[in-house]
């Protein structure tokens, strides 16, 4: 894909993996793991489980995005379509250290996909048969949620491809709702 | 290279069955599974013989039958490999090893999915086909 105007965000990404704390990635995936059979024991119904996963990724966007801010040292967006590149060069690459690839714009640029080839959370994970409603890496669609809105972007961010349901890839669609002009986040006001 | 892996199997900790695979269709599968639950005795043998030493995880040939030999490995966690070749002319150790360990480490991966629990039957369709591509490499 065309890098648009002259921001190597490829460049970034690799510049700011390198210098972030790394963790092993076995252990990384495990936890993964036994996080989703917990929640699959626990909640039984596999819609709750997704929907839960994606709780849990929005608590986690909403302090990610100051961590990532601090680190990556990039500067505001122009554009939706930017932040879509630095969602999917520098943030995937600073915290699972894959890059994820921006495809499939829609006409209004407010919506695109994420394809991400490999995905450590996915690592040696087979899915039971039973278990096709279940998006097991949801939580991911959580911190994109979450992130973004921190930085005054509403967005939805659904998978649509998974890996472990057969897919060759996986891709999270995001959409952006509207872009928030100051207000409390929904978390923050009914606490 | 005249091996040919006819039978692999997995046992767990209890001496139950975890996994068994028989790649020869002109034979009978009871076959093999009598083969590798005698062979289960060796291992016995082998694993409480040496006194204090602790082994090398490869327990070497557990015993010859008219066509076939019989090989062995086990691991710190009880789990059990067993394998049955059918080979001409004399015994490459070496790729039995190599084979052993590629097994090892394909079981690993296999356990670790979240969605596995240790001792259950291996029904993985991943690990069957790493397996296949294993065996026919060998």
């Amino acid at each position: 894909m065309a890098q648009k105007g002259a921001r190597p965000y490829d460049r970034i990404g690799e510049q700011v993996f390198a210098k972030v704390d790394k963790i092993n990635a076995e252990l990384f995936t495990l936890t993964y793991g036994s996080i989703v059979t917990q929640l699959v024991k626990d909640y039984e119904d596999l819609g709750e489980v997704n929907t839960q996963l994606e709780k849990m990724g929005y608590n986690i966007g909403v302090r990610l995005i100051e961590e990532f801010l601090a680190r990556s040292n990039v500067g505001r967006c122009a554009d939706f379509t930017e932040t879509a590149e630095v969602v999917a060069k520098v943030g995937f690459k600073m915290f699972l250290g894959i890059t994820a690839n921006v495809t499939d714009w829609d006409a209004e640029k407010k919506e695109f996909s994420l394809v991400l080839d490999d995905n450590p959370l996915t690592e040696f994970v087979e899915l039971p048969e039973s278990y096709n409603k279940l998006w097991y890496a949801n939580i991911l669609c959580g911190v994109i949620r979450g992130a973004l809105e921190m930085v005054q972007m509403k967005v939805e961010a659904t998978y649509v491809k998974c890996v472990l349901h057969g897919h060759d890839v996986s891709e999270i669609r995001v959409l952006l709702k509207e872009i928030l002009t100051d207000e409390i986040p929904a978390s923050m006001r009914d606490e | 290279m005249g091996i040919k892996v006819v039978c692999a199997s997995v046992i767990g900790k209890s001496n139950n069955p975890l996994y068994i695979r028989c790649f020869d269709s002109t034979e009978e599968a009871l076959k093999f599974h009598y083969i590798v639950h005698s062979a289960l005795d060796v291992v016995e043998e082998k694993s409480t013989a040496k006194k204090g030493a602790s082994l090398d995880l490869y327990l070497g040939m557990l015993y010859p039958t008219e066509d076939y030999r019989v090989y062995g490995y086990t691991t710190n966690s009880k789990i059990k490999f067993i394998i049955v070749v059918q080979e001409d002319g004399d015994s490459h150790d070496q790729a039995i090893k190599n084979f052993f360990r590629k097994f090892h480490v394909l079981y690993a991966n296999t356990v670790a999915n979240p969605f596995y629990t240790p001792d259950d039957l291996i029904t993985s369709r991943k690990f069957n086909e790493e397996l296949e591509k294993q065996v026919k490499t060998v």
